[in-house]
């Protein structure tokens, strides 16, 4: 796509950084900014946002892009604020955002925009043959502002109706509608905002809070437009490298000084929110602190826990929740009590008599903790989530200012003393065990990688090329197929303390996929992070097993494997007892490294490759860090060139003869087009990864909506009755035929190929 | 005498020969080209065809199965054909997809040319 923001002229309107500097999103970026068509584009789109996620910038860099290009797309951004108190203040301020940001469009003038201005003084910047309508549109309002609330709301909402036709189409970016339900007033606005945006026949983008945008979208369409459809976008926290490139592209744009070791800390505290990694850092600007430490850093976070940013945001969203002052402790005691797991989780009716509250009254707060993902409520379930660590953070603290009654200073000494306490455990490696673990897919693997005194014997203070050799030609184990992933807590099981949240899963899995009783077996795994980087000792193994042991009892799980993960391996008893008594697996770090890497998860969180410790007790460990390489391309004629290309200046990093090398660029060539052929890809994007390890290169293709021909024997396309046409299909025998292993993978919207070339022959 | 091509696929006539030049990349796009411009000149009564690959690095499935078709029509035609100047990574995809069995492979064009003319005058017995 050509971006105007690469062109020189390009200038910033709305968005609070350069286009340059805006990190992990341009995926989303691309597809806003390709709905902004002077036709009719259906369907709408929908953004989805996890909490804190932070969508607003995504939709400012979208409206930047727009308003640059300058064509007959004319973009408007508003977002619902909590300074607007009614429904009618905010259809009027937006009213008067949409006349700003016209007027500023058709100046092709960014101040204005940005500037302040009532209505009478927007009609002096019109041009002269925009003068008259918006005259119209001005006097128009001012008739109805006595009038009926819903009407005035409505007509404002369906203003950008007016732009004559010939000045081109209004593309409207409508941000934090999930804001919209809490004005109050008679008007529900969040339902008038839905209705009025499919009424007025826009293109518009409509961004909220995943679970509430898609039930106000429901409720406001339900009867008026029952077959109207979105298209939906879920826009996620960061990935722990983008949270990484965050924290230090905004620290340099602050000036705020940053270390490793800090940033690495931030990624991990604020669990990839840019919102509350953008919030930490002004603070630290604003207050002129350098974070070039660990205390620095929790000192400063314990403050903004207690008063700063992070303070407003969960103060104002649990006032949402709870508006009754008296209620607020109770719902904070409850909330901690099951995420410190003194409590198990709670039925409508305790929380009713705990909370004293009407059912309806609980409904509605339910429904509120619900859409902020604090709790998981289906009918009489509730399910209290832990969320990230910031907001048990705050829990914490407000449980024991609240409702221990504790003093202030006492209280923020604890928990700046707890944080400090926690950061070892923190700094550990970057593991998502549940990545790893859903990727199981029946394939062979080194069985010596879940064995971890065999593979100590076997492989301690060996080269990487030798582990890897070995590792070839090892006796495999053969995995089963994962059908389900949970965290512990979404079980709520309680951890012993060596182990975070994430750090311990529960894998649904079936041998051989054989979907039967006598195939299952559930997956029990914990990685353990020991302090001062000991290895597990025997009483730890062993309460470690029972406790897992104990939850696949009290679930009712029929078989199990106990697999335990340990930075630094077991003691000998430890692993006599692992044994012996419940036939458990044990990893170290480096073994659960080989396997995310023999997997191809690693680069995909599975493990972070730049792990900073851990690996200094196994020597080899470290050097023989893969090279990952990602390309994401528009379906275009020829495009499989530029991938073909790309991937032989990679692969001529690895003593490729120059044969083996254009197998893999035809292969590749092949993989594209099939893609460009049977995609039904709706972003029409296809993604590549190149994957450069010792001895192979691994090239993973992938497309939103693949069905690759012949994959069920049959083409994607059966109208065609060619000659041409039905000689089709060579593409697969070949890329069976160049590379050594392929592998197609559906995944969940999708289909994913994955092409491996060993570099069995050296370049001669 | 060389003929300008609407489709931009240069091309020329030695006697009943047809010698149509590839480009260095062969998918749908030249493929196709390549196949009207075959098809003009087996209607315009050429017996013979070359397709020259001296200019030819890539070619890639799609590529092929539109040689297919080139080759059916002058098979349908009685015309024969012979490919020129193939690469050595190419010649191996014609031989790992069996187009190899339905055409001649020549060094160059000369060579092709030759080849072609020996056809020509080999008396046709019923």
């Amino acid at each position: 796509m050509n971006k105007s923001s690469s062109s020189k002229n390009f200038r910033r309107v709305l968005a609070q950084v350069e286009p340059s500097e805006f990190i992990g999103r341009e995926t989303q970026l691309d597809r806003i900014v390709a709905r902004a068509k002077p036709e009719k584009v259906q369907p709408n789109l929908l953004l989805l946002m996890e909490p804190a996620a932070g969508v607003s910038e995504l939709l400012r860099q979208a409206y930047d892009e727009i308003f640059n290009r300058q064509n007959s797309v004319i973009p408007i951004y508003f977002a619902f604020t909590r300074n607007e108190t009614t429904a009618v203040s905010a259809a009027i301020e937006f009213l008067i955002t949409f006349l700003q940001q016209y007027i500023a469009f058709r100046e092709n003038d960014p101040a204005i925009a940005q500037s302040t201005l009532t209505l009478q003084e927007l009609l002096a910047r019109a041009q002269a043959n925009d003068r008259q309508w918006i005259k119209e549109l001005v006097e128009e309002y001012k008739r109805r502002i006595s009038g009926d609330d819903t009407e005035l709301v409505r007509f404002c909402l369906l203003a950008p109706q007016q732009i004559p036709a010939e000045r081109g189409r209004p593309f409207i970016m409508l941000d934090g509608a999930q804001l919209a339900q809490y004005l109050n007033g008679s008007v529900q606005l969040g339902k008038e905002v839905v209705s009025m945006l499919v009424r007025g026949g826009f293109n518009f983008v409509l961004a909220g809070l995943r679970r509430q945008i898609l039930d106000a979208t429901r409720k406001a369409l339900g009867e008026a437009y029952p077959t109207y459809e979105f298209e939906h976008m879920l826009v996620t926290r960061l990935t722990p490298h983008e949270s990484s490139q965050l924290v230090e592209q905004v620290a340099r744009r602050h000036e705020v000084a940053t270390s490793e070791h800090t940033r690495d800390l931030l990624v991990q505290q604020f669990d990839g929110s840019p919102f509350f990694i953008n919030a930490f850092l002004q603070t630290a600007r604003a207050k002129g602190k350098g974070l070039t430490s660990h205390f620095d850093c929790q000192r400063l976070y314990v403050e903004e826990l207690f008063g700063g940013h992070l303070h407003s945001y969960f103060e104002t969203l649990l006032e949402e929740i709870s508006p009754e002052v008296n209620t607020r402790p109770q719902l904070i005691k409850l909330l901690w009590n099951v995420v410190s797991g003194k409590r198990q989780g709670q039925s409508f009716a305790d929380w009713q008599e705990l909370l004293s509250l009407d059912e309806d009254e609980l409904k509605t707060m339910l429904g509120r903790l619900h859409m902020h993902e604090f709790v998981n409520w289906e009918a009489v379930n509730i399910h209290v989530a832990t969320g990230p660590d910031v907001w048990t953070d705050y829990l914490k603290l407000r449980y024991a200012l609240d409702v221990a009654n504790k003093p202030r200073a006492l209280v923020f000494g604890d928990t700046l003393t707890d944080l400090l306490k926690r950061q070892p455990t923190k700094q550990g490696a970057q593991v998502n065990l549940g990545k790893v673990v859903s990727r199981f897919n029946c394939q062979q693997v080194p069985e010596v990688l879940f064995d971890y005194a065999k593979f100590s014997r076997k492989y301690k203070g060996e080269e990487p090329e030798i582990i890897h050799s070995g590792l070839e030609t090892d006796p495999k184990l053969e995995l089963p197929q994962t059908v389900y992933v949970a965290n512990c807590s979404s079980l709520q099981i309680q951890l012993p303390q060596t182990c975070e949240d994430k750090h311990c899963v529960i894998a649904r899995t079936f041998k051989q996929r054989r979907y039967s009783d006598a195939q299952e077996v559930v997956w029990l795994v914990a990685y353990l992070h020991e302090k001062d980087a000991v290895a597990v000792n025997e009483a730890d193994a062993r309460r470690w097993c029972e406790r897992l042991k104990a939850v696949g009892k009290d679930f009712q799980f029929g078989d199990s494997q106990i697999w335990l993960i340990s930075n630094s391996g077991f003691t000998d008893e430890a692993l006599e007892l692992m044994e012996k008594e419940h036939k458990a697996f044990s990893s170290n770090k480096q073994q659960f490294k080989l396997l995310s890497d023999w997997l191809g998860t690693t680069g995909e969180s599975g493990v972070d490759a730049e792990s900073p410790e851990g690996d200094s007790g196994n020597p080899g460990a470290g050097n023989s860090k893969p090279s990952e390489f990602s390309l994401e391309m528009p379906f275009d004629d020829e495009n499989e060139l530029i991938a073909a290309g790309t991937l032989e200046l990679l692969a001529r990093r690895l003593p490729f003869r120059t044969e083996a090398i254009n197998q893999i660029k035809l292969a590749v060539i092949e993989a594209c087009i099939n893609v460009f052929e049977h995609s039904f890809s709706p972003d029409r994007k296809i993604s590549q990864r190149f994957r450069l390890e010792s001895d192979r290169l691994v090239v993973t293709i992938s497309s939103r909506g693949v069905v690759p021909t012949n994959l069920n024997g049959a083409s994607s396309r059966s109208d065609t009755t060619e000659a041409a046409e039905a000689r089709r299909g060579y593409g697969l025998i070949l890329i069976r035929s160049l590379m050594d292993e392929v592998e197609f993978e559906r995944v969940d919207d999708g289909t994913s190929l994955r092409m491996t070339k060993y570099l069995r022959e050296t370049a001669s | 005498m060389d003929k300008p091509s609407s489709s931009l696929v240069r091309s020329h006539c030695v006697g009943t020969t047809a010698v149509v030049y590839a480009s260095d990349y062969l998918n749908r796009l030249t493929g196709e080209k390549i196949e009207r411009e075959c098809r003009r000149q087996l209607n315009c009564g050429c017996r013979a065809l070359v397709i020259d690959f001296s200019d030819t690095k890539l070619v890639n499935s799609i590529g092929i199965s539109i040689l297919l078709g080139i080759i059916d029509v002058a098979e349908k035609s009685g015309a024969k054909i012979a490919f020129s100047e193939v690469n050595s990574q190419t010649v191996q995809l014609f031989e790992m997809l069996g187009l190899t069995q339905h055409v001649v492979l020549a060094k160059d064009e000369h060579e092709a040319l030759l080849t072609l003319s020996g056809f020509e005058t080999t008396p046709i017995v019923h």
